[in-house]
């Protein structure tokens, strides 16, 4: 006759069950010492780099990128540390957080005339000219700019990166520094409208083969936002974007 | 000096009177200060609203403000009391780049400053002799000096003459 399983049987396989889970926890531990040992090595080795670099980094953002992007393919991001890893390096206030700053004040002056858009061109030029006399100026590219608004992003601020073209470089970016997302329909305005600063209903329903019911939706839209203003005078009713409008951008 | 047009000069909706409210306040905001810098530039103290001025169109684009929208241009600036109409059929305005107070004080203190004080002066001599040749408040409008010599005179600081004909003014 077959014994059924008894009370100490089931206790064996619980103690059993134990053992194996602590067996693998233990093994995890394990790993996870190996893995945050790696990635002390990595940082160190990463501070070393940096460190010796450290006037390449300053000056130059083509190799501040890459070494952004080294940095990002093993999984450290110097961004969010806490000991003002940039801050060390370049030894002036933390570079990015000083950009974001500088991009929200440039932002706030413009934002009467272009309600809130902003080219990336635009902004870079009066960062620049902002920064300009300071001592420690440096070359700041396009994606230094964008690592910084993404900061701010992560601070929940409304702003909000748009891309006109794929490219990341390109300079067919454009910031909003008001919160209210333009959706797809309204990059696709802006995209046609870019080049002369102003688009048409007859434009978009040709390059786009939208009807005329969604065109005038998307563009009262963007009139609602206060991107976009009408001119009455022209032939056909244009719609112009002071963002796009280059007498605006070269000003001051 | 030529006059340097602000960006909106040269964008086309800014002749257009917006329909979206917020655009509509910061664009009626810009023409205020249109019309009050350009004044200011070309020393004009009186605005004749149906001279058609290169003010309120840009023959380079074309474009031109509608009646309402200048209408609505007046408005703002006499709410600031930037603009006051001649007279009831608001065909002219004065405009106050300077209140009539400041243009009193400007006065006053070329007076004290030359050691004029206690002496008469005509309204000519205040506004086109030579002596003022250089001075902000010459080619003043009469109408907007009789109105800054009457803010001197509620303090006590001038008084209004009349003398064989002409208008003269004492300071003290």
């Amino acid at each position: 006759m077959r014994k059924r399983p008894g009370i100490g049987a089931i206790h064996k396989q619980r103690v059993e069950q134990e053992r194996f889970r602590g067996k693998a926890t233990e093994l995890q531990d394990n790993v996870f010492e190996q893995m945050a040992n790696q990635m002390e090595k990595f940082r160190t080795n990463l501070e070393n780099f940096a460190s010796k670099h450290r006037n390449e980094i300053k000056k130059n953002p083509t190799f501040r990128k890459q070494f952004q992007e080294m940095c990002a393919s093993i999984g450290v991001d110097p961004l969010a540390s806490s000991k003002g890893f940039w801050s060390e390096l370049l030894g002036v206030g933390d570079f990015y957080y000083e950009i974001a700053v500088q991009v929200i004040e440039v932002c706030m002056a413009t934002s009467q005339r272009n309600g809130g858009l902003i080219t990336l061109g635009e902004l870079r030029q009066k960062l620049i000219k902002a920064r300009g006399k300071a001592q420690h100026h440096q070359n700041i590219s396009n994606d230094d700019i964008i690592r910084a608004i993404k900061k701010l992003k992560v601070l929940g601020s409304g702003f909000s990166i748009i891309s006109l073209k794929d490219t990341q470089d390109s300079s067919d970016v454009l910031i909003r520094s008001i919160p209210g997302e333009l959706n797809a329909d309204h990059t696709e305005v802006l995209k046609i409208a870019e080049a002369q600063a102003f688009t048409t209903i007859e434009t978009l329903k040709c390059k786009l083969k939208w009807d005329d019911v969604r065109c005038q939706q998307i563009l009262n839209e963007l009139i609602r936002d206060g991107v976009a203003w009408v001119d009455g005078q022209s032939t056909t009713k244009t719609y112009w974007f002071p963002s796009f409008f280059k007498p605006l951008i070269n000003e001051g | 000096m030529e006059f340097s047009w602000p960006w909106e000069y040269d964008f086309p909706p800014f002749f257009t009177l917006q329909p979206n409210l917020d655009t509509q306040k910061k664009q009626l905001e810009a023409w205020r200060k249109l019309v009050i810098d350009y004044c200011r530039h070309n020393k004009i103290f009186v605005l004749d609203v149906q001279e058609s001025m290169p003010l309120f169109q840009n023959k380079t684009i074309d474009r031109q403000l509608s009646s309402e929208g200048i209408k609505r241009v007046l408005e703002i600036l006499q709410e600031n009391q930037q603009i006051e109409w001649c007279d009831k059929s608001k065909k002219q305005c004065f405009v106050y780049w300077k209140t009539p107070q400041e243009w009193g004080n400007l006065i006053y203190r070329y007076i004290i400053d030359k050691g004029m004080t206690n002496t008469v002066c005509t309204f000519y001599e205040l506004t086109e002799g030579d002596d003022v040749k250089n001075e902000e408040f010459a080619g003043l409008d009469k109408s907007i000096l009789l109105k800054a010599l009457e803010t001197l005179e509620a303090s006590n600081k001038a008084e209004v003459i009349m003398f064989g004909g002409s208008e003269g003014v004492k300071f003290f």
